[in-house]
């Protein structure tokens, strides 16, 4: 069939380009591991492999695609974005769609471990709000869509805490030690006490990153831990009363815990956007663009973002959700910075990190 | 001996083995725990372990765990048996090295053995899944069977073997009659240890995972470090549960081994 | 059958059998154990590439990075981890190997309930003792019923709590060697002993104790060299707080994308963990006072 013997075509040349010479032993074993169904009515791959963060889809998305659709999908999660290059690197993975946040996207492009987007598959892309439409990771969105939103904050138990934490200096404060906790990411922690000092979030000044790490090292004695998304856990018991969090994450303890409050710090924050991508040499390309697609529809789109309590980028979703999550206005945006990847400097920030964490 | 052994140290021991044994223990209990978040006791319920059933991703794991536990186990027992057959019955230069050699899968560190694994099939370009996860299992299980194995190899009494071929038997047919039925529980027994070693593991497996290979261990990770809620509780008792009746099985296999030696 | 002919003319060369015996795990170990390693061991000497994996050329700095006190610190303090988990190993794992060794009735028990936490599942450990820990979990949900505190005590995210789950982890690797070193043990000797009018505690420091010495000396080694290397334990109990080896290897590989430099740090760790092996392998050689086999 010609749709096989193309997609036999792409998936050689995209591991002949890859790193190392024994591709064909890859290419075997791939071949092996492929599937034997069918192409579906529609002409997609039968399967799909969809690699996307923990807790961050409706329950219903991928069972209610698959029905739609017939392919069937594998679904994995993973907890950082680290964690999804590290997979990457590791050569063809064999993921079809990964979400990774703008700076992942910003590194896996500068490796060109992603394929450019066919938007003709794509007719929902009209339901982008205009604001989404480009990003400076990636010019024009050749390579990326807009999947969710959302800026790091302050999680609190209001019934634990008086007044409420407006500043990130809550966490140098040893009033709550024990209590608190910070994300168990060096970008996120860092930047925080730089934010606090009048940084940015992205700087490379060997100055200010020293001083940023003293100032992280004084918290951690005030922390109990530090620990992303699962936190919510324990803010939901109340083993935790004071965390350093997402927006969205927050959003859904939030939902099993009344008594909890949220708030950008004043010093400013980050803002982040996901975006989905299709790296180079995936397997199901045609099943990879109907599932974004997919998503892309109103319906579809906002009950992502009411599971995940994150913010949509799809304004025709936006438009159906109960209680509107509004994209921050100008006035905010002024205090919230995207994160960028720091490539030559990450070596550096990762020093600082590390002695954060040594100490 | 007829000295007792000092209350003392009877002491310890209690205190050692409840120290040993109770967190496991209450972690069960609780997984039949009627309340969600609290530790307090609020009734008796199998609720849990019905959701676990409902689950896809826990039985889609389980399913992972055994495929890649399975075909493991087969391989690595083959692999070392006959490595132990070797090392028994045959003399061949470099011998006492290759056996010490065989230590440094099993001493060397978990994170190590994984990341390296990861490094060579990035290099490679092969992609990761149940298959390289079965690799690496092997490699790691490999030479535990060979330390049982050789273990009973070498405790066995040859004098059946060499009647049976003074009597006319060839190689083969002495062992197939007279060795493997000897060292049979043996090879049994490595098999089941290989087998708990693969269903168990994480940071090999953690390394080496790709599309669709969330094995159980996996699974349970990523579940102990979001919630503590009792659905982990369950999963962890089934997951004991398989390896209480491993080790009882090879702990038998080990107790008709020793009776039947002579 | 065809095999009989083959495997006596194999049988008249044992080089040629033990080789065909040999060869699959011996070649499953190489390509899989061996090779890795040594691509390991060549991506630490490169330099580091941008987004990860190496590029090509030669260097010794991931080495002398190790030398800066920031890394000094993290191997020191796993060494100390995982020597004082060594120490309590042996405190608490002794007392239980001689009681099994003695006792006729009950040994198989015994043992049974040692090498079954041996075997057991080290995440499903580790997640119990979460479960105990907790500020929300049964030690402290206990003690503020019992009234005995009447804040939870912070007990998980310290290294106390790295601690605790590292000897319940490793305390059966303790066990079990000096048990079987001490069942080795001639009880002739002791009653020698005995007869010559030592005291209890005299005849365990001059007889007993330097006769199990291989069996604890390995149980020793069986605990220190996975302590060594953990990583679960201080990422879970720990709150990613204490960063021991393992867990800055494992950074090196994530969040760092330096893996040249993880390389470096998985390196001094075999190096570490090989000395041990052959301290211990030196110790099994000169084993006196046993019975023989």
């Amino acid at each position: 069939m010609t749709l096989d013997r193309r997609e036999l075509l792409r998936r050689a040349a995209a591991l002949a380009a890859g790193p190392l010479a024994a591709g064909p032993l890859g290419a075997v074993l791939a071949g092996c591991a492929g599937d034997r169904r069918p192409a579906t009515a529609g002409g997609l791959e039968p399967s799909l492999n969809v690699y996307n963060w923990s807790d961050y889809i409706a329950p219903d998305t991928v069972r209610d695609f698959e029905r739609e659709t017939g392919v069937r999908v594998t679904y994995d999660t993973y907890e950082s974005n680290e964690e999804l290059l590290a997979k990457l690197a590791a050569g063809a993975s064999g993921y079809d769609v990964i979400v990774p946040t703008g700076y992942g996207i910003q590194a896996l492009l500068a490796q060109g471990l992603l394929q450019p987007l066919d938007r003709t598959q794509l007719p929902n892309w009209g339901n982008v709000a205009p604001l989404f439409r480009d990003a400076p990771y990636d010019p024009g969105r050749r390579y990326s869509v807009p999947y969710q939103w959302g800026v790091t904050g302050i999680a609190w138990r209001r019934d634990k805490v008086s007044p409420p934490p407006t500043s990130w200096s809550v966490f140098l404060d040893p009033r709550h030690a024990g209590r608190m906790t910070m994300l168990d990411d060096g970008r996120e922690v860092l930047g925080a006490m730089l934010r606090l000092r009048g940084h940015s979030y992205n700087t490379t000044d060997a100055a200010e990153l020293a001083v940023a790490r003293r100032d992280a090292v004084a918290a951690k004695a005030n922390l109990k831990a530090y620990i992303s998304a699962p936190v919510k856990g324990q803010l939901i018991v109340g083993d935790v009363w004071i965390a350093q969090l997402w927006s969205g994450d927050a959003e859904q303890a939030r939902t099993e815990q009344p008594e909890l409050g949220f708030a950008v710090p004043v010093e400013g924050s980050l803002i982040f956007g996901d975006a989905m991508a299709v790296p180079r040499g995936a397997p199901h390309p045609r099943a990879a663009h109907a599932f974004m697609n997919y998503v892309l529809r109103p319906d579809v789109g906002a009950a992502i973002s009411l599971a995940t309590g994150y913010g949509t980028p799809n304004q025709a979703a936006a438009a159906r959700l109960p209680v509107p999550r509004p994209y921050p206005d100008a006035a905010e945006l002024a205090r919230l910075e995207y994160q960028r990847d720091l490539g030559a400097a990450t070596a550096q920030w990762d020093r600082a990190w590390t002695e954060v964490k040594a100490a | 001996m007829a000295r007792a052994t000092p209350r003392p140290l009877m002491g310890i021991t209690a205190l050692v083995y409840l120290f040993l044994h109770v967190p496991a223990l209450v972690l069960v209990a609780f997984s039949f725990n009627r309340s969600r978040f609290s530790v307090e006791w609020t009734g008796f319920t199998l609720e849990w372990y019905r959701r676990l059933a409902e689950r896809g991703d826990i039985l889609r794991a389980l399913r992972a765990s055994l495929i890649v536990g399975l075909s493991s186990t087969v391989i690595s027992t083959v692999l070392g048996t006959l490595i132990a057959l070797a090392l028994a019955r045959r003399r061949f230069h470099g011998r006492r090295l290759y056996e010490g050699a065989l230590y440094l899968p099993i001493v060397t560190p978990e994170i190590v053995v994984g990341i390296s694994l990861l490094v060579l099939f990035a290099a490679v370009g092969v992609p990761l899944g149940l298959a390289t996860i079965t690799i690496a299992h092997v490699a790691f299980s490999i030479s535990f069977v060979v330390v049982v194995v050789l273990a009973r190899l070498r405790g066995m009494d040859r004098s059946l073997e060499e009647a049976a071929m003074s009597l006319g038997a060839d190689e083969w047919s002495a062992f197939r009659r007279v060795t493997l039925p000897q060292i049979w529980p043996a090879v049994v027994a490595g098999g089941l240890l290989a087998f708990t070693l693969s269903f168990d593991d994480f940071v090999i497996t953690f390394f080496v995972s790709g599309v669709g290979s969330t094995t159980l261990p996996l699974l349970v990770y990523a579940m102990v470090r979001r919630s503590i809620e009792p659905t982990v509780n369950a999963v962890s008792t089934l997951i004991l549960l398989v390896t209480t009746v491993t080790i009882f099985l090879t702990d038998r296999l080990g107790r008709a081994r020793r009776g039947r030696t002579a | 059958m065809i095999r009989r002919p083959l495997l006596r003319r194999l049988a008249r060369r044992p080089g040629a059998l033990a080789a065909l015996q040999l060869a699959p795990g011996t070649g499953w170990l190489l390509l899989f154990f061996l090779v890795p390693i040594l691509i390991m061991l060549a991506y630490s000497v490169m330099p580091r590439g941008e987004y990860g994996g190496v590029t090509a050329g030669l260097t010794l700095e991931h080495y002398r990075r190790f030398f800066d006190p920031l890394y000094l610190r993290v191997v020191g303090r796993t060494f100390a981890l995982a020597g004082a988990c060594t120490v309590l190993s042996i405190v608490m794992g002794y007392p239980v190997a001689y009681v099994i060794a003695r006792s006729r009735r009950w040994k198989h028990v015994l043992l049974f309930l040692v090498v079954l936490p041996f075997w057991t599942s080290f995440l499903v450990r580790t997640y119990a003792m979460i479960f105990l820990l907790r500020d929300g979990g049964l030690i402290n949900t206990w003690l503020l019923h019992l009234g005995l505190i009447h804040r939870p005590l912070t007990m998980l995210y310290t290294p106390g709590a790295v601690l605790t789950g590292l000897v319940y982890g490793f305390l059966p690797f303790v066990i079990l060697p000096v048990y079987a070193s001490l069942a080795r043990l001639d009880p002739a000797l002791l009653e020698a002993a005995e007869s010559l009018g030592a005291r209890p505690w005299a005849a365990f420091r001059r007889v007993t104790l330097p006769l199990s010495l291989p069996g604890l000396i390995a149980g020793s080694l069986l605990v220190f060299i996975p302590a060594l290397g953990s990583f679960l334990t201080p990422d879970l109990l720990g709150g990613a707080r204490q960063l021991m080896l393992g867990n800055l290897i494992e950074n090196q590989f994530t969040t760092a994308r330096n893996w040249p430099f993880g390389a470096a740090a998985s390196f001094i760790l075999m190096a570490a963990v090989l000395v041990a092996l052959l301290v211990y392998l030196r110790t099994q050689d000169r084993a006196p006072g046993e019975e023989p086999g």
